[in-house]
């Protein structure tokens, strides 16, 4: 039984008015761009002197990682408590409808895949890959902290022996590297034409009725109804 | 090319991991590019498909 079927059937909210529907709320919009904001800070301070533009970068980059850590466990402690942390788990319908969607781009015939909830199955993926790298970034980065001095202690680099340095070392390396491959790919879907409703939502916070009707299986998404 | 990058360990005898090595960044990026280079002539051909049907 899927996610979405354990709950019980209430009837799709119905706006008195043609208005728009809420799919992010301020709150998470601003989370949303403060995030993107410090993973970009995180690496550029990380990629560019690799590559050849040297400055100062180990200040800004241990710190957008204190503030990125801080960010995600509001998101963590958000999702959890106040928002469906469940509209961002792949369920039955989602893996149903995915292979039926893979069938067609590919020919083949069958039954066509159903709308999506308030997240497509890809989207889940994707945040799914984000969130381990970026909690694997996360707690290597955290760790790497003992090996530099900050205002509130100094550091330790014989918390572990050479061989953990190596393997957490190379855990926040290649993760990171995983993470350009992985913003690449979320920049290009915010720029197709046929995810603008998508990307504008997350400047404006909603999308029309239309859009909402167009894209989503009403009976498994039903946002906040505002004018 | 190296996947790791190494440092002689302190007590001179042997080669210790220091972290993944960067000569990886370029394919990182290019595989970045090639999802999306794939992607976007995917959905354009199936989109002239679905035109000329």
């Amino acid at each position: 039984m899927t996610a979405s079927e354990t709950r019980a059937p209430v009837a799709p909210v119905v706006a008195a008015s043609s208005g728009r529907v809420l799919r992010h709320a301020l709150f998470d919009r601003i989370y949303h761009w403060l995030m993107a904001a410090s993973v970009l800070i995180l690496m550029g301070s990380a990629f560019l002197p690799i590559v050849g533009l040297k400055f100062e970068w180990l200040s800004l980059h241990w710190m957008t990682g204190i503030v990125l850590t801080v960010l995600v466990l509001i998101h963590i402690v958000r999702a959890l408590i106040w928002q469906d942390w469940r509209a961002m788990i792949p369920d039955g319908a989602d893996i149903r409808d995915g292979l039926r969607k893979f069938r067609a781009a590919l020919g083949g015939g069958g039954p066509a895949p159903g709308k999506p909830g308030k997240y497509k199955i890809a989207q889940k993926l994707y945040h799914l890959a984000v969130a381990v790298l970026v909690l694997a970034i996360v707690a290597s980065g955290l760790l790497m902290l003992l090996k530099i001095d900050t205002p509130f202690w100094k550091r330790n680099p014989y918390w572990f022996d050479s061989d953990t340095w190596g393997i957490i070392y190379s855990v926040h390396g290649f993760a990171s590297m995983a993470m350009i491959t992985l913003v690449m790919i979320h920049i290009y879907f915010a720029l197709r034409p046929e995810e603008w409703w998508l990307t504008r939502s997350m400047f404006g916070g909603t999308v029309s009725r239309d859009e909402y009707v167009e894209h989503c299986d009403t009976s498994r998404w039903r946002p906040e109804d505002r004018s | 090319m190296e996947l790791f990058r190494y440092a002689t360990s302190i007590y001179g005898d042997s080669k210790v991991v220091i972290g993944a090595s960067w000569d990886l960044l370029p394919w990182f990026v290019a595989a970045g590019a090639v999802f999306i280079v794939v992607h976007a002539a995917v959905k354009a051909i199936a989109g002239r498909r679905g035109h000329a049907h």
